[in-house]
């Protein structure tokens, strides 16, 4: 679905993001990790359009670059780290922005893009919130409401950069099990930058570790999340933990001189 | 005996030196010859003494030049302001009474030095560097103007010829009002300083010619603030209907009787019917010198031809 | 399906509701009837309505005023309210359009600099022109420039900056070019000091008594912003997401912004042609219908339109009628308005308004 080739960002004369080759197939849920600076959110920003790059990044078999804004935008939907949630907004209207791609700008919503919006508003479990402000809204309703939003964009691909960053454990667990279940039913590709290596794994179908902006490992969880790569890139130790069919990254401690 | 005359002498000199002092304060120690420095006045910057007849006078003031170059001192002055544009021959330069700059008044290397305006503590600046600097500010009378003229010829050593300067403007002055009195009563006038219609009330210098002259200042209403130069509406202007209209603002606004007709309303007004609009230069409209006389001049032709 | 459909009725965007609609078309009219009876000239309700029936040709209908107040009526009084609306409206929809594009609460039409080259314009065209231009309608088509000028020359600094070329960097663009129109401008006033009076009078912002004329001038200026803007306004409330977010929704941000701040400083140019710096109206007027409202832009911006409108229409009157019959400049007036207004608006915007 997604195909990257020595995809290079340069920000400031320094490449962020370095001869990037990576694949995302159809339906597949790729975990996007790496430390702090590694070009995770620019990686997904040059995916999404928002930054010149060097090489070749096509969704369908088709260059980005030759497809416009509006195209572009019906094929890949972006749940951002810190979404703009204006506080005067009502949530209808916010998820109503969804359907942006599809109107023209002179264009009104009508009969169909309402009924979109209801649907993901359903999805989400925000019936009934419709008229509520956003600035009323908790952290996790929030969240809720930003994925309600790319799912009324009813693209095929969703781009998120940290979706679990700000929530406790329990949003933590319910925004992912539902962001996988959304991708079952409707089939969406999710390509996620996430910090959390053990949520990661549990999860993603592949993982991508970043580092300095090239590309240090690329495969299923268990061959990604080793003691070595993480030590290697991340300077953690860990242990790899099997856990119901995936594994868990558990962080291990010295030995203290007490 | 002697005691009652010594003290009728007494008394009349003390209320001489008191009349004297209230006049303003035009003294000399010697009374009606050319050569009667130093002389002191009292200006706006306060007591001046001037030492010698000045030789290298710079002025800084518009009015001040006109009278200067009328009584005679012209051959003394050296530079004049960038705005002093009467008479057609002044040594004009870009000196600058607004924004004036002490070194460049400085390097005329002057003995006096006039001014209508004291910004940014000039005259203290030039005191400094010992130069004499007399201050007259806008006057508010003709006496004040006429008083100005006086001691621009105490401190230039044109004391006759100031005074018969002075004369001579009051009895032109007297002449004409007496003639256009008669011509002006009952009418009202709209003086125009600007063509957004700001105007001047009975308070301003420019207002008390039309006093003089028995016209009505139609700016009078609109001045309840009382400071002299209130914005008139378009309404009330048209409503009111001034006789005669006085543009002050042809030169820099090029303003005209066309242009004023032009203005959505107006032709409606008395004056515009009649043609009874003056064009002033802007200049004469804001100065208090010896064109004094022109100003009346020309607000006295305008009145007998609207009688006719 | 007919349960989605159900729902989808739920879904909806505010727009511009009967009931504001109603009330800002209302609030517009008063100001209008304020405005036409109110003068230092006393007509009459009755004496207006009568003379306004005669000019529609209503039959058997005859005007009981004197051709003086006819003249004050419709070739002064009428002309002024109708430029004051039209002025209103557009300083009004201009700020609301730059709140929007630029994310700043504090944005009004003045933002990208077209006040400073507007002012130049003026300046240079008070203090340079020879005496026989002077008095023509030389004076608003030198602002006018100035002000179109001075924003392209923003937006080139913009598009030359080596930072991101996103919205701030255009405000900052902005803000130094206003500062070099203004400085230029301040050194030729002073260079010609005796022109001062004109110059700040101008400045000061005021509803000129020119009749028609001004009007027919603006008119199509005025006329085409608004139709552009608000043909945009949806786009607007997507902007206000951000530049990332609203170009990952589809909006191609950057000419969609061009597109929008063109119109408005056509527009404001325009306005300011004619009625110099009248300041505070292009922040005060959407603070307020969205303190009232809380609406998105779909509404705020055809809000603002109507309620600038009759703003200034009765910040007009009350500039013509206060000190009667002198006048206070209309500037002086939504200063007045405009500074105790700002700070209710800081108390009260704690979240951000966008």
């Amino acid at each position: 679905m997604i195909e990257l080739r020595g995809v290079t960002v340069a920000l400031g004369g320094r490449p962020v993001v370095d001869g990037v080759d990576a694949a995302v197939a159809e339906r597949e849920w790729l975990a996007l990790i790496g430390p702090n600076g590694a070009g995770k959110t620019t990686l997904l920003r040059a995916v999404a359009g928002l930054v010149p790059f060097t090489g070749s990044i096509e969704i369908g078999g088709r260059p980005i670059e030759e497809l416009r804004r509006s195209e572009l935008s019906r094929l890949v939907a972006v749940v951002p780290q810190e979404p703009s949630t204006p506080p005067w907004m009502t949530v209808a209207e916010y998820v109503l922005l969804g359907r942006t791609p599809h109107l023209g700008p002179l264009a009104k919503e009508g009969r169909r893009d309402r009924e979109a919006a209801a649907r993901a508003i359903a999805r989400l479990d925000l019936v009934g919130y419709e008229e509520r402000r956003l600035g009323t809204l908790s952290g996790g309703e929030k969240q809720r409401v930003v994925v309600a939003r790319a799912l009324a964009q009813e693209a095929q691909i969703i781009l998120l950069d940290e979706p679990t960053a700000a929530l406790d454990i329990g949003h933590q667990q319910q925004a992912l099990e539902l962001l996988d279940l959304l991708r079952g039913e409707s089939g969406l590709t999710l390509v996620a930058a996430m910090h959390d290596l053990t949520l990661a794994a549990q999860y993603a179908d592949r993982m991508v570790l970043l580092d300095t902006g090239k590309v240090a490992a690329d495969g299923v969880p268990r061959d990604v999340l080793t003691e070595t790569l993480i030590a290697g890139h991340y300077g953690a130790s860990i242990d790899v933990v099997p856990v119901g069919g995936r594994i868990a990254i558990v962080p291990r401690r010295g030995t203290r001189d007490t | 005996m002697l005691r009652i005359s010594a003290l009728v002498a007494l008394v009349a000199a003390i209320f001489a030196v008191v009349v004297a002092g209230a006049s303003g304060g035009a003294t000399s120690h010697q009374t009606g010859s050319q050569a009667s420095f130093p002389v002191t006045i009292v200006a706006s910057n306060g007591k001046v003494t001037v030492a010698r007849k000045p030789r290298r006078i710079v002025s800084l003031s518009p009015t001040a030049t006109e009278s200067l170059f009328a009584i005679g001192a012209g051959v003394q002055v050296v530079a004049v302001d960038d705005q002093s544009d009467y008479p057609k021959s002044v040594p004009k330069t870009s000196l600058s009474g607004f924004t004036p700059n002490v070194e460049a008044i400085a390097s005329y290397r002057p003995d006096l030095v006039l001014i209508a305006y004291d910004p940014k503590g000039l005259s203290d600046a030039l005191a400094r560097l010992g130069i004499t600097v007399v201050h007259q500010d806008g006057a508010k009378s003709f006496k004040g103007a006429y008083q100005q003229i006086r001691q621009l010829g105490l401190v230039t050593g044109h004391e006759s010829e100031a005074t018969r300067l002075v004369g001579r403007m009051r009895s032109k002055i007297a002449a004409i009002v007496a003639a256009a009195r008669r011509a002006g009563r009952g009418l009202s006038v709209y003086h125009e300083l600007t063509p957004d219609l700001y105007s001047a009330t009975s308070k301003t210098f420019v207002g008390k010619v039309y006093e003089a002259l028995g016209l009505r200042n139609i700016a009078d209403a609109a001045d309840s603030a009382g400071f002299g130069y209130p914005q008139l509406s378009a309404e009330y202007v048209v409503s009111v209907s001034p006789d005669v209209i006085v543009l002050a603002d042809t030169v820099c606004c090029g303003q005209k009787s066309s242009t004023v007709a032009a203005r959505p309303g107006w032709d409606r007004i008395s004056a515009v019917r009649t043609g009874s609009i003056v064009r002033i230069d802007d200049s004469i409209a804001s100065r208090w010198g010896p064109r004094l006389v022109n100003f009346f001049r020309a607000m006295s032709s305008a009145l007998a031809r609207l009688r006719q | 399906m007919t349960v989605a459909a159900e729902r989808a009725a739920d879904v909806r965007a505010r727009g511009l509701t009967p009931i504001w609609a109603c009330s800002a078309v209302g609030f517009l009219l008063v100001s209008l009837a304020v405005g036409v009876l109110a003068g230092p000239v006393d007509l009459g309700v009755g004496g207006v309505l009568e003379s306004a029936a005669a000019r529609l040709h209503v039959p058997g209908a005859s005007t009981p005023l004197s051709p003086t107040e006819e003249a004050i009526l419709w070739e002064i009084r009428v002309p002024r309210v109708v430029l004051a609306a039209l002025v209103g409206a557009m300083l009004a929809l201009a700020g609301a359009t730059y709140q929007g594009v630029f994310r700043n609460p504090l944005a009004d039409p003045y933002l990208l600099g077209v006040a400073a080259g507007a002012g130049l314009g003026a300046t240079i065209a008070i203090a340079y022109l020879p005496e026989g231009l002077r008095g023509q309608r030389a004076l608003p088509v030198a602002a006018f420039v100035g002000g179109a000028v001075a924003v392209m020359l923003t937006y080139a600094v913009g598009r030359s900056a080596r930072r991101e070329r996103d919205a701030a960097t255009l405000v900052l663009a902005g803000v130094t070019v206003a500062a070099f129109f203004t400085a230029w401008q301040t050194f030729v006033q002073q260079q010609n000091a005796e022109t001062l009076q004109q110059v700040y009078s101008w400045i000061l912002g005021n509803i000129p008594n020119t009749g028609w004329s001004d009007v027919v001038l603006i008119l199509p200026y005025v006329a085409v912003a608004t139709v552009v803007i608000l043909a945009l306004r949806r786009v607007v409330d997507v902007l206000s997401l951000g530049d990332d977010e609203a170009s990952t929704l589809g909006v191609d941000v950057r000419r969609v912004r061009l597109a929008l701040v063109v119109a408005a400083t056509l527009g404001t140019a325009a306005a300011v042609a004619v009625s110099g710096l009248i300041g505070f109206v292009g922040i005060i007027v959407p603070h307020a219908v969205r303190l009232l409202s809380g609406v998105g832009y779909r509404a705020l911006l055809p809000l603002s339109v109507i309620i600038g409108a009759g703003f200034l229409v009765l910040a007009d009157v009350i500039a013509r009628t206060a000190l009667s019959p002198a006048e206070i400049p209309l500037g002086v007036v939504t200063a007045f308005f405009g500074a105790p207004f700002f700070a209710l608006v800081l108390r009260t915007t704690r979240g951000g308004v966008s």
